[in-house]
């Protein structure tokens, strides 16, 4: 096993005395994913690898213009071609409004969305679909289909959405979200301010680009419930959208997490489950659902475009005395999450620098483009690259190193949030950024880049560093629990019942981890299934960095009071107190009885006989805290400039994860996230054409992803210092792992070439103009 | 159009239609599912399968180029039950996360062990520029394929 490669874990003296006091055995070590031979085989079956008997087949007819009424549909020919079961469209369909991200019942949110549509509002909205009994002729059928529009007018610039006058997407136009939040008194202090600094940072629309499509089947049943099987993020989400627009109640609806072939965020809104579920109500037959690349960049979600106006005040000594930042998040041609997602990037602004004097203002506002969403990091990774790239032009302007006025800024371990947040917890960002400049010896690559300069004409080097902090669930914004069922079976083994989704990350067997450090029992032992409404507690979601710290504390807790349960029962069978009978490699006996010693299996058959009760307990875990996770990216770059492009050497991620379940996991998430985090940096855009709102950025030809030459070396360094409620003290990874990324590269790209630029990607174009200049 | 070829070792004798694509014989016509689409257009390396020794895009074949050609899909790679040492590679370095990609990248890395089996890091980043990942950064691909080429596994 590659125990620990690349990873360096620092041996405070915090952590030895940890380690002295608690020997684990489960926790902390790389386990391999639970169904990674399945995986590695082929066999494991991914929904678009499922049929069901009858099964049909639908594909979508999607809008070619930017803004357009539905004057008329025929779809008389394409009806006639046999087998084609249906043709849908806003004539047929329901008309029930919704939303794609609500989650829980109740949740107030603005529901501009549709089945389908007599205005379609981008390229790629919905118009039509034909429901067939193969691909090839629901394809055929489409062709088919005549269309007339009567074309409106189009917006596709975010700005150009807030002018007097601009096109009405929607009823009341453009904000269709303003909020304004802060601390102290900025106004006041910029007014005294020795060196202000401002920058306008933009960021693009990019696609989650999991390499699986998006894909559902729904299947009807004799009683006319309806259950689907897709690959998402959030099965009561799902239930709640795809009940609400069936009109089914929610104990009709049943909705089963299939294996996820990525997601990312793209998967957690509710896209094309009510589609599958409302087709197969009408024909009666399961009805799969499976885009192409195509249509998941265009007609799923992407991240929002967002552009900031950031200022910041310092004094001469580089402390920040205010900062005033302003977005503009463009959501696309539905409301989705704009809302809730400009409030979370702004959140994160008050939870990594001292910053006493602050204010965030937001305004949401409409395009004819691809709608937004959730994706990795919910906002962090473009209000990160907003300010970290602002911080380094501050720092510059100082003659400041980066690293140094940094640390004279950032929070303090149980800071307070000045905006009125949870407490920020064992925040360990300084950890993070002083054992990473030491490790990534960044003083002297940063002196060495610098003075190559003037011997090296075209390629130039350039060392670049960030932060950024991410949070740990819902809890001081929504409520946050989760219920699990955990059972001890007749031959002890044990089975978890819970609403968990496994992304890939790694969840099932982080639970597994959990549970089997608490009761002594081989991971393998245990059964983790993921979620399935129909018959798992309530679960809030694998989002907002939430399942190993809240998941995982519902997991502990489970497994503390199937202990507790198991040594009670056990207790009358040995004839001792509960606190004397001995829980050891699945082996229990009575500590004044050693010799005589039986398997966990057989004492709960004991149990069962004698005590006549089983070995089962539910719990619920309700969030209590909400610590900051936090990560400092270095690395460095190597710019030609002779063609643009940038080459990045390498890069040590260093990240305050309270505590590693799993630290193969960990670093799995990590690179992954630096991955994409240089992608957004030089790369990927969904480029949407200003004239005719078309995403040039429509397939992977045209949108590059990061591969594998293109990658650098990764290091990670962990900082492990628990102190919060997470299980064993973790914290989140899955998000934060890609916010400090993009800034650390655009930073150095920017210290390599002298320039400050700030609108991403940093495509060879934008470099070559901005080295014109 | 009849198409004879071998699949993972078996000779198969199917009637197709010339234009479908090998990825689509392979899945719908021979249930083997391991490779998978991502793009349908050679971008993205998720329906890699072996042809007579070469990593190919199934996406982007004929069934008509399949003809007496020997195929070797992710469900033939390991042998009596018996895991490949890249699939043990592949567990044993975490570098499978959602898996998606995985039958496409060890395709592609076993075609490359075939024609040579001692690579360095830069050919084996080479051999798998063709592949995509959104998961793992391939940074533990890369160790994976490292640790198999020099028998670790
Ligand atoms: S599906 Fe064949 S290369 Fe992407
Ligand atoms: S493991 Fe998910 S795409 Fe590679």
């Amino acid at each position: 096993m590659a125990e620990d490669k690349g990873v360096k874990q620092l041996a405070t003296p915090e952590r030895q005395a940890a380690a002295a006091e608690q020997t684990l055995k489960y926790v902390g070590r790389n386990l391999p994913l639970h169904d990674a031979v399945a995986k590695a085989t082929g066999k494991i079956q991914y929904t678009g690898d499922m049929n069901f008997p009858g099964m049909l087949q639908a594909k979508i007819l999607f809008s070619p213009l930017a803004h357009a009424r539905i004057k008329k549909i025929d779809a008389s020919a394409a009806l006639a071609l046999p087998g084609v079961a249906a043709v849908f469209s806003h004539e047929n369909t329901p008309q029930t409004l919704y939303n794609s991200q609500v989650w829980f019942a109740g949740q107030e949110a603005r529901a501009d969305e549709r089945l389908f549509h007599d205005t379609v509002r981008f390229v790629g909205d919905r118009v039509a679909a034909v429901v067939a009994t193969d691909k090839k002729i629901a394809a055929k059928a489409l062709g088919l289909i005549k269309v007339e529009y009567e074309e409106l007018p189009a917006l596709f610039d975010p700005e150009e959405a807030l002018t007097e006058n601009a096109v009405e997407i929607h009823p009341g136009g453009s904000p269709f979200f303003e909020k304004e939040f802060g601390c102290g008194n900025p106004s006041e202090t910029f007014k005294q301010a020795e060196l202000i600094v401002e920058d306008r940072v933009e960021t693009p629309k990019i696609h989650h680009a999991a390499m699986e499509t998006h894909v559902c089947i729904a299947v009807p049943d004799h009683s006319g419930k309806i259950t689907v099987y897709t690959p998402c993020q959030i099965l009561y989400s799902v239930r709640l959208v795809v009940a609400e627009v069936l009109g089914l109640p929610y104990n009709k609806v049943r909705i089963l997490k299939t294996p996820m072939g990525g997601s990312f965020g793209g998967k957690q809104e509710v896209t094309i489950e009510p589609l599958a579920a409302f087709f197969a109500q009408a024909t009666g037959k399961p009805v799969k659902i499976e885009y192409n690349r195509q249509e998941s960049i265009i007609s799923t979600r992407t991240r929002t475009r967002t552009i900031g106006y950031v200022r910041t005040a310092v004094d001469q000594n580089g402390k920040i005395l205010a900062r005033e930042v302003k977005t503009i998040v463009d959501t696309g041609a539905y409301t989705s999450n704009g809302a809730i997602v400009s409030m979370a990037m702004g959140k994160k602004l008050f939870r990594l620098y001292r910053i006493e004097n602050q204010v965030y203002r937001v305004q949401a506002v409409h395009t004819n483009t691809p709608v937004a969403g959730a994706a990795r990091g919910y906002g962090s990774p473009q209000i990160h690259a907003i300010t970290e790239i602002n911080l380094d032009h501050v720092a510059n302007r100082l003659g400041l190193d980066p690293v140094e006025f940094r640390l004279r800024n950032l929070v303090h371990p149980y800071d307070e949030d000045l905006s009125g947040g949870p407490s920020l917890g064992n925040a360990r960002i300084i950890d993070c950024v002083e054992e990473g400049a030491k490790l990534f010896r960044w003083h002297e690559r940063r002196t060495q880049a610098e003075a190559g300069r003037s011997t090296n004409g075209r390629f130039r080097r350039g060392v670049g560093m960030a932060c950024a902090t991410h949070s740990n669930g819902y809890f001081g914004a929504f409520q946050d629990f989760t219920t699990m069922t955990l059972r001890m079976l007749e031959d002890g083994s044990m089975i978890l019942n819970s609403g968990i989704h496994e992304l890939g990350c790694g969840t099932v067997t982080t639970m597994k981890q959990i549970i089997a450090e608490v009761l002594d029992i081989n991971p393998d032992r245990i059964e983790a299934p993921e979620g399935d409404t129909e018959t798992s507690p309530y679960d809030v979601g694998s989002q907002a960095s939430r399942v190993t710290h809240i998941c995982g504390a519902g997991a502990l807790k489970a497994a503390r009071k199937v202990k507790e349960i198991f040594r009670r029962e056990a207790s009358k069978i040995l004839g001792c107190e509960p606190e004397d009978v001995v829980m050891r490699s699945e082996i229990v006996w009575s500590k004044h009885k050693p010799e005589e010693k039986m398997t966990y299996g057989e004492m709960v058959r004991l149990i069962q006989q004698k005590n006549r009760t089983e070995i089962i307990a539910t719990e619920t875990y309700q969030a209590a805290d909400n610590p900051g996770s936090y990560g400092a990216n270095f690395v460095e770059v190597e710019v030609d400039t002779l063609t643009g492009l940038v080459r990045v050497i390498d890069l040590l991620a260093v990240h305050d994860v309270g505590k590693a379940i799993n630290p193969g996991f960990v670093k799995g998430q990590i690179y992954g996230g630096v991955q994409m985090g240089i992608g957004l940096a030089l790369s990927e855009d969904l480029q949407i054409d200003p004239k005719s709102g078309k995403a040039k950025g429509d397939s992977f030809a045209r949108y590059h992803l990061i591969n594998a030459p293109d990658m650098p070396s990764v290091e990670v360094l962990l900082i492990e210092k628990g102190g919060d409620l997470g299980p064993f003290g973790a914290k989140s990874i899955g998000e934060i792992a890609t916010c400090p990324t993009a800034p650390a590269v655009v930073n150095a790209v920017n210290h390599a070439l002298g320039t400050n630029l700030t609108t991403l990607p940093l495509t060879p174009e934008r470099i070559l103009a901005a080295l014109n200049e | 159009m009849k198409l004879e070829f071998k699949v993972n070792g078996k000779t198969y004798e199917l009637d197709v239609d010339p234009e479908s694509r090998l990825l689509d014989v392979l899945r719908e016509e021979l249930g083997l599912t391991g490779a998978k689409e991502g793009c349908g257009e050679g971008e993205c390396g998720a329906c890699t399968v072996i042809m007579d020794g070469l990593a190919v895009n199934s996406c982007l074949v004929l069934a008509a180029q399949a003809r007496g050609k020997e195929i070797l899909t992710v469900e033939g790679l390991a042998e009596n039950g018996e895991l490949d040492r890249l699939q043990q590679a592949f567990i044993d370095n975490g570098a499978i996360q959602c898996g998606y990609c995985t039958p496409g990248m060890l395709m592609s890395a076993k075609a490359l062990f075939l024609r040579n089996p001692h690579p360095s890091e830069t050919e084996i980043r080479t051999a798998l520029a063709g592949n995509l990942c959104r998961c793992t950064g391939y940074v533990n691909i890369i160790n994976a394929v490292k640790d198999a080429a020099e028998g670790a596994v």
